[in-house]
């Protein structure tokens, strides 16, 4: 069987990067997340540049992996500037893959082959990671536990729901607005000053080393990195 | 002297107008600012700006409608206009791209690439 690939690039030497890296493969190339969008394939691979022209790699996986007709997808982000904390965030929100561009062809081809050799037994989008850490700090979201150094953190249910957005969003400023949206749960009247509230708790919950990760931008919101 | 591009930052999220206000000024250029899509569609036609950063979710008519009206003011028509909203559905994504727009960024956002962005739609290379 011929082996296939998406690769979304707008750059004319990644796309002859992946034809010499990719010889034997059948490659459709597709120069934005338009152009992708247009018609997205529902099964197989794309190699996506974390810089697309409309959007970026990152949030073009996000919304491809949440969508059930293209969850399946294998999804493989390249790129040449994100940092290494980046590039776990674009893993932990929906990416099988990244490589820093370039990548090490032979490496690169190795890994994709793998990646579609396993495509038959995934018929589920990946389960979302059974813990983050960050040295001493592990959260679980299944069993919604956070814990440092073998201690368990008591934390409300709400508590814990603000540190996985956080987690999920690490290094984007996140407004009160959104968190009430995103976080609170439906029906339950809160305002700012209860973001504010929540907030101080959980970095008292989480400690001085942890707790200062979590910063106030000043008349904008929160933005955490760890 | 040389006149800064404009750039206008319609979103009714006082905080997110706030946030891409400062990082437009950061890119290097003179900002206004609309809370709904009507106001923003009457001060883009005023100011006619360089770029334009449109919420989708808006309180009057959606991001997309302001965007095709936007699109038929003749010294607008090509003005690049990027999206930037919670609004991550596929369905969604493909209608504002469809729409021609010049960037889809998913709030919240990465500061740096919405700076990112907003450069290389105010200065392409």
């Amino acid at each position: 069987m011929t082996l296939a690939a998406a690769c979304l690039t707008s750059d004319p030497s990644a796309r002859a990067f992946y034809r010499a890296a990719l010889k034997g493969f059948r490659l459709k190339f597709y120069p934005s997340a338009a152009a992708f969008l247009n018609a997205p394939p529902v099964k197989g691979l794309a190699v996506i540049d974390s810089a697309l022209p409309d959007m970026s790699g990152r949030d073009l996986a996000a919304v491809l992996r949440r969508e059930k007709t293209t969850a399946g997808l294998l999804l493989v982000l390249t790129g040449g500037t994100y940092s290494p904390a980046d590039a776990a965030l674009c893993l932990e929100n929906g990416a099988d893959e990244y490589f820093p561009y370039p990548p090490d062809p032979r490496l690169f081809r190795a890994r994709l082959v793998n990646l579609l050799d396993r495509a038959g037994v995934r018929a589920c989008p990946p389960p979302a990671p059974e813990a983050y850490r960050f040295g001493a700090l592990v959260i679980s979201p299944e069993a919604r536990t956070a814990v440092i150094g073998g201690r368990r953190l008591k934390l409300t249910a709400l508590e814990f729901d603000i540190l996985l957005y956080f987690l999920r969003n690490q290094g984007r400023v996140v407004s009160r607005t959104v968190l009430l949206e995103q976080v609170w749960r439906q029906g339950e009247q809160a305002g700012p000053r209860a973001v504010d509230k929540r907030i101080e708790a959980l970095r008292s919950g989480l400690g001085r080393a942890f707790g200062s990760k979590l910063r106030t931008v000043f008349g904008l919101g929160y933005l955490f990195k760890l | 002297m040389t006149s800064r591009p404009k750039v206008l930052v319609v979103d009714d999220e006082p905080d997110y107008l706030k946030i891409a206000a400062r990082i437009a000024a950061k890119a290097g250029c003179a900002v206004v600012t609309a809370p709904a899509a009507l106001p923003g569609v009457a001060l883009a036609e005023k100011e006619l700006p360089s770029l334009i950063l449109l919420d989708v979710g808006l309180p009057d008519i959606s991001g997309f409608e302001a965007a095709r009206r936007l699109r038929k003011v003749p010294a607008l028509a090509k003005t690049p206009i990027i999206f930037f909203t919670v609004r991550s559905e596929l369905d969604m994504v493909s209608e504002g791209l469809k729409l021609g727009a010049a960037g889809y960024v998913l709030k919240p956002f990465d500061p740096d690439e919405l700076l990112r962005r907003i450069k290389a739609a105010v200065f392409p290379a």
